[in-house]
């Protein structure tokens, strides 16, 4: 207590009382604050080390199903593969059908590429663009099928008459996407040639298209009747074989 | 004699008035521009989660594509509100507990400007397209020694005030404020030398960047937060710390734990398969430190109710407790390798694990620091008692919301996910709910948030209450005071106390 004009006598001095009131004025939330005590006693209940008991346990589960876990031999553990939702346990998609393997996977491209000019039910507009349910050229020959799907198409169709121009759709095409989505339009929207377009021929169609005369060039009705009046090179596939749906392999015997 | 006691009380309280002044622009500017970027962060987060469920919403924006909000929202979250706030309350608390002025104020704050530069140009990379694409760290490479060095000039006068405090006992909070300042650093650079520095195999950059986001998570913001619920439960209630054995295993547990967790999001990756399995357990075994923690504090401040109930400061940190509680069942519950695991390693429930600790437990203790230490640093008392009790409860009910959706919404769309013969819109399908009420909640959280930001501005502004009464959420007297403090009470000193002169 250094403050210069303390009296003795007189207990609650001017000074204290100013000294206070500064306080007051400048430390008021700092004067209210209680002081801080961190030495409590109080023992660390069971309870607590009971739950930390088992989550320990749970922990030393979860170190016992990694195995080996510091075995340097393995880097990582060897054919680890997801477990497959519960009921869905025997591995592998139910197979399909071949010709209903091959038309869902055309379905999609259909509904990608095709699907904006000849429109959900394939029949065109009927002014630029035509329609495809009973074409011959889509039900006939399908070297010539495949070429106008891969290449687009200029001048007159099969019935003579003159549409739009169609753009190519073979850019970045694959063999199953083509076989898919040729099977697909020979056996959908009224047309029902029965056959399915393999994948095998489908490469037969790309590598044709590849090395056509005027390759790059939109196709016209002259060079298809001239060169492409053929079916595909390929064997033949029975419409009833049991594919698997997503690699349109044959399926494995059950 | 009593006139001997009050002075010397006195000149304490003058010695930590002379302290607060002395932070009052550093600890303001951090918590502001904190409390910006939360706000900003929060409407980037409504749009990423609106995207979720609305893919065309604002889709004619490239910068506002999800692969760049969702990263700009919790990179935001994390780096402009989390450390910021983590600063204001460690330089503050460090040098109350070290009883020291802080005299390197200018530079603290010149730094600050340097690290919300940072923070800003690094979200300007990441909307523009230029971000690492490393959960957390997406900021440009170049970013990263920016923040490193505004973070070692804003923290090192702290350790310096730790060197030269006066000789004693050194208390709970500063273990943790102290490990957390070292830690972090540590986490860091470990971390950014590894991925931008030393070119390693991929996968392995995968679970690096994996351990990173936990080690954030529970090497810094976990221990900034429980020292600074240490300093506030015993400092509001006047009552001693529960149990200092049950504080040393709390403390020591999370130390021990802690840098283990994190690798569990590879289970499965090609990467030394111990890694997952240790992360798993280590995150499971994080339990230990947040229940001692978290039953200390509890045992510490539910002694006197009435002052929970009053003191928006402990109301805030108790929800902040009860968010540590939470995430600490959740670690336990998603980190089973045979059962949970594979549904949460790629689902929402590692978002809200995330949101849960960064909000529900680490915001919440440092909205209770902010309205502790905020009248003290700038000498005016809280507005009204009506914005605090709005940001709680809709900050409350919206995190609780987003945490739990995205905890159990996530568990639905993993289990979509673990369907391979399902096409994967069955899982977008199953979280679809959720993630409508995630935005929903979420703009429950901004709505909260923008109050606590136009009243923390106005406070900084010095437009706070002048009054020595604290605002609290219960009134004492059963009346409300008016909104200029209690009746005559305009000027600073308070009833009774207007020097005789």
């Amino acid at each position: 207590m250094s403050l210069p004009n303390q009296t003795p006598d007189l207990e609650d001095s001017i000074n204290v009382t100013e000294a206070h009131g500064r306080v007051v004025r400048e430390a008021a939330a700092c004067a209210r604050e209680k002081r801080i005590v961190d030495n409590g006693i109080e023992p660390i209940s069971l309870w607590a080390f009971v739950a930390c008991g088992v989550v320990l346990l749970v922990a030393g589960g979860i170190l016992g199903t990694g195995g080996r876990l510091f075995s340097y031999g393995s880097i990582f553990r060897e054919g680890y593969i997801r477990t497959p939702a519960p009921g869905a346990a025997d591995a592998g998609p139910v197979p399909k059908e071949a010709l209903a393997a091959y038309m869902s996977k055309g379905a999609k491209i259909y509904s990608a590429k095709c699907n904006g000019c000849h429109g959900s039910d394939a029949k065109g507009n009927g002014s630029t663009f035509p329609s495809l349910v009973g074409s011959t050229w889509v039900t006939g020959e399908t070297d010539l099928f495949a070429m106008i799907i891969l290449n687009g198409l200029e001048g007159p169709v099969s019935d003579g008459k003159t549409y739009g121009v169609m753009p190519p759709q073979g850019i970045g095409m694959a063999a199953e996407d083509l076989a898919g989505i040729m099977t697909y339009v020979r056996n959908n929207f009224g047309n029902a040639t029965g056959d399915v377009v393999t994948i095998d021929m489908a490469k037969a169609a790309l590598e044709i298209s590849a090395a056509r005369k005027n390759a790059g060039k939109s196709v016209t009705g002259a060079e298809l009747t001239a060169d492409h009046v053929k079916a595909l090179p390929g064997d033949v596939l029975d419409p009833k074989t049991l594919l698997d749906p997503i690699t349109l392999a044959p399926a494995k015997a059950p | 004699m009593s006139s001997v006691i009050q002075t010397s009380t006195d000149q304490d309280a003058l010695l930590r008035a002379g302290i607060d002044r002395s932070l009052r622009h550093p600890v303001m500017f951090f918590l502001t521009s904190g409390a910006a970027w939360l706000a900003v962060s929060i409407v980037l987060g409504i749009i990423a989660s609106a995207k979720v469920h609305s893919p065309e919403f604002l889709a004619g924006f490239p910068c506002l594509s999800y692969g760049r909000v969702f990263p700009a929202h919790i990179n935001a979250l994390v780096y402009g509100w989390g450390f910021q706030a983590a600063f204001a309350v460690i330089i503050w608390m460090m040098a109350r507990l070290s009883r020291k002025e802080c005299t390197a104020a200018g530079l603290i704050l010149t730094a600050g400007h340097v690290w919300n530069l940072g923070v800003i140009l690094g979200l300007v990379g990441i909307l523009s397209g230029n971000g690492t694409g490393m959960p957390w760290m997406e900021f440009p490479a170049f970013t990263w020694p920016v923040l490193l060095f505004s973070y070692f000039s804003i923290l090192i006068w702290s350790f310096i005030q730790f060197r030269v405090r006066p000789e004693g006992h050194v208390y709970i909070s500063q273990w943790y404020l102290l490990a957390a300042m070292v830690w972090f650093p540590w986490v860091f650079i470990t971390a950014n030398t590894l991925l931008h520095c030393i070119h390693g195999h991929p996968v392995m950059a995968a679970g690096i960047n994996a351990w990173y986001k936990s080690a954030v998570i529970f090497l810094f913001f976990t221990p900034v937060a429980l020292g600074t619920a240490y300093y506030l439960a015993p400092k509001v209630t006047g009552h001693p710390v529960y149990s200092y054995s049950l504080a040393k295993l709390g403390f020591w547990s999370l130390a021990v734990i802690a840098p283990w967790a994190g690798m569990q999001k590879l289970t499965g990756a090609p990467i030394p398969y111990f890694l997952p399995y240790v992360g798993a357990a280590a995150t499971v075994l994080l339990f230990v430190p947040a229940i001692a923690a978290s039953i200390n504090l509890l045992r510490t401040t539910l002694a006197s109710p009435e002052v929970v109930a009053s003191s928006p400061a402990l109301r805030f940190t108790i929800a902040g407790i009860g968010g540590l509680i939470l995430l600490a069942f959740s670690a336990v519950v998603l980190n089973l390798p045979e059962s949970t695991l594979p549904l949460a390693q790629f689902s929402l429930s590692g978002y809200g694990f995330e949101i849960l600790a960064l909000y529900g437990f680490f915001s919440f203790v440092m909205f209770g620091a902010v309205y502790f230490i905020v009248p003290r640093v700038t000498r005016r008392e809280w507005l009204s008692r009506r914005l605090i009790k709005i940001h709680f409860l809709f900050s409350v009910y919206g995190i609780i919301t987003v945490a739990l959706v995205a905890l159990f919404g996530g568990l639905q769309q993993g289990i979509g996910q673990e369907d391979w013969q399902q096409p994967w819109q069955g899982a977008a399908t199953r979280a679809y709910p959720y993630a409508v009420a995630t935005t929903i909640a979420w703009c429950f959280i901004l709505f909260s948030n923008v109050f606590f930001f136009i009243h923390l501005t106005l406070m900084w502004l010095r437009l706070g209450r002048r009054s020595s009464h604290p605002t609290l959420l219960i009134s004492a007297h059963g009346h409300g005071p008016g909104p200029h403090g209690e009746e005559g009470d305009i000027d600073n000193a308070g009833p009774g106390h207007m020097p005789a002169h």
